[in-house]
């Protein structure tokens, strides 16, 4: 035998598996710019768009904010996850993969790694963005801001990541993929939204963290259901 | 093909449907350890099935199996361990070079780093070794796929169709790579439409037909001749 090859059990491993897989996603999309482009081109549109028909009522454009940003991170987030793992399934990579030793929650974990990162920068590139355009004051609360996009985005990219290597396979995955999946995270995008209103109106602060923390819990569950579960999504 | 070690490939009436399509049938099958067994059989006879169900990608429908001793579907993850499969397909991601997917497959193995550039050189790909895999021929994909089998440094091998796509001096490589994995004391299952290329090589030959396993004898089938 000529390798070596060594015991590959063990936290240390699986931590090491987690990030190669959300590495190879990361430097595949850096390179085929598959999802970036869609995302950007659709979330920018969306704001603009929206800005742009509620321009003249700037107490309304406040207020419809927090609504416009997630609405465009949401669906901005169904384009990425739909191209998830069309890079694994060209050529067999996956079908390689699952022979591997790897623990099928890695494997997830590491794409959702990946997905969560591009979500997570999506919604910092759109937060101020969506500040200028709709005139909504977020200097007063940025740490929590941060906190919710992150958050929100993490229970999104879970749902998402599951329900897109469900539909993998499908012909129809583009149009199932959201059917599917949006029931599930309506909890998560609810609560953003109500955390993202509570900073931007600077009325309750303590309303603000009640839903940051609702939220976290929202990833905890999801997180520990979905990664207990994946297996079965990719046996055949 | 027995003995009373583990056997490295049990299969007790295993069976496998697509919807209503039983594409195995009642497949019993024991390959002792260190033993080079040939797959032969006609398109859609069930070979791929038969090695995407032991190398853990598909359930068996009916009956058991074991790997070594490990369950395929209770104790996969055993048999993961112990299995290197090279698929019909490139099994690479074509975004990423050469040395990029066999690293990759290293981290995942627990392989050592410097395993990668000792594959890239014995598959003849250490030229290519930073090009990307969409650029590559199939023949290239080819010798990346045998590239990462020597990777997983594996017990079993199980290769569907290895000759396919490359040149002679791929096929020698593939020739020389049997060789050692008997040499070794490696077990192979392997799927090939050329099973004159094999005879010599392998120590058993059975052959799929319409999902049925059968035992074949082995023959030398005359080589055309090729003037010089």
């Amino acid at each position: 035998m000529t390798t070596g090859r060594r015991a590959t059990a063990g936290p240390l491993s699986d931590l090491r598996a987690v990030l190669a897989i959300a590495g190879k996603d990361l430097r595949s999309e850096a390179r085929s710019r598959a999802a970036t482009v869609a995302t950007v081109f659709f979330s920018s549109v969306t704001l603009v768009v929206l800005a742009f028909a509620l321009g003249r009522d700037s107490d309304l454009m406040t207020r419809a904010a927090p609504g416009v940003l997630w609405v465009a991170l949401a669906f901005s987030g169904v384009i990425s996850a739909a191209q998830a793992y069309q890079s694994d399934l060209a050529d067999g990579a996956f079908e390689q993969l699952l022979t591997l030793p790897l623990p099928r929650a890695a494997l997830f974990l590491g794409k959702l790694l990946a997905n969560w990162f591009t979500m997570t920068v999506l919604g910092a590139v759109l937060l101020p963005v969506a500040s200028v355009l709709f005139d909504a004051p977020i200097a007063g609360g940025v740490p929590q801001l941060l906190a919710t996009v992150t958050l929100g985005t993490l229970g999104f990219a879970i749902v998402a990541t599951f329900y897109a290597a469900l539909t993998a396979n499908l012909v129809a995955r583009e149009s199932l993929l959201p059917v599917l999946m949006f029931p599930v995270v309506v909890p998560v995008l609810l609560a953003s939204v109500r955390a993202t209103e509570a900073i931007v109106s600077g009325a309750d602060p303590a309303l603000a963290g009640d839903w940051i923390e609702l939220l976290a819990g929202f990833d905890l569950v999801y997180l520990v259901v979905t990664s207990a579960i994946f297996h079965i999504v990719v046996e055949e | 093909m027995s003995g009373s070690e583990a056997a490295a490939v049990e299969l007790d009436d295993v069976g496998r449907r697509w919807g209503r399509e039983r594409v195995l049938r009642e497949i019993s099958l024991r390959v002792a350890p260190g033993r080079l067994v040939a797959l032969n059989g006609s398109n859609g006879s069930g070979k791929t099935t038969l090695l995407r169900l032991l190398a853990t990608r598909l359930r068996p429908s009916s009956g058991r199996g074991r790997i070594f001793g490990h369950d395929l579907v209770r104790e996969a993850a055993a048999v993961r361990r112990r299995i290197g499969y090279l698929s019909v397909q490139s099994g690479s991601y074509g975004t990423l070079s050469a040395r990029e997917n066999l690293k990759l497959v290293a981290t995942l193995v627990g392989a050592d780093p410097a395993a990668v550039d000792s594959a890239l050189r014995r598959v003849g790909l250490e030229p290519h070794a930073d090009r990307r895999v969409r650029v590559f021929s199939s023949g290239m994909k080819r010798r990346l796929g045998l590239a990462r089998l020597l990777l997983t440094d594996a017990e079993l091998w199980l290769l569907d169709e290895p000759y396919a796509s490359l040149d002679e001096d791929g096929r020698v490589l593939v020739d020389g790579l049997l060789d050692e994995a008997k040499r070794d004391g490696r077990t192979v299952l392997v799927v090939s439409h050329e099973p004159e290329r094999l005879v010599g090589r392998v120590d058993a030959a059975i052959r799929l037909e319409q999902g049925r396993l059968h035992a074949v004898p082995l023959q030398a089938r005359p080589r055309p001749e090729v003037p010089s």
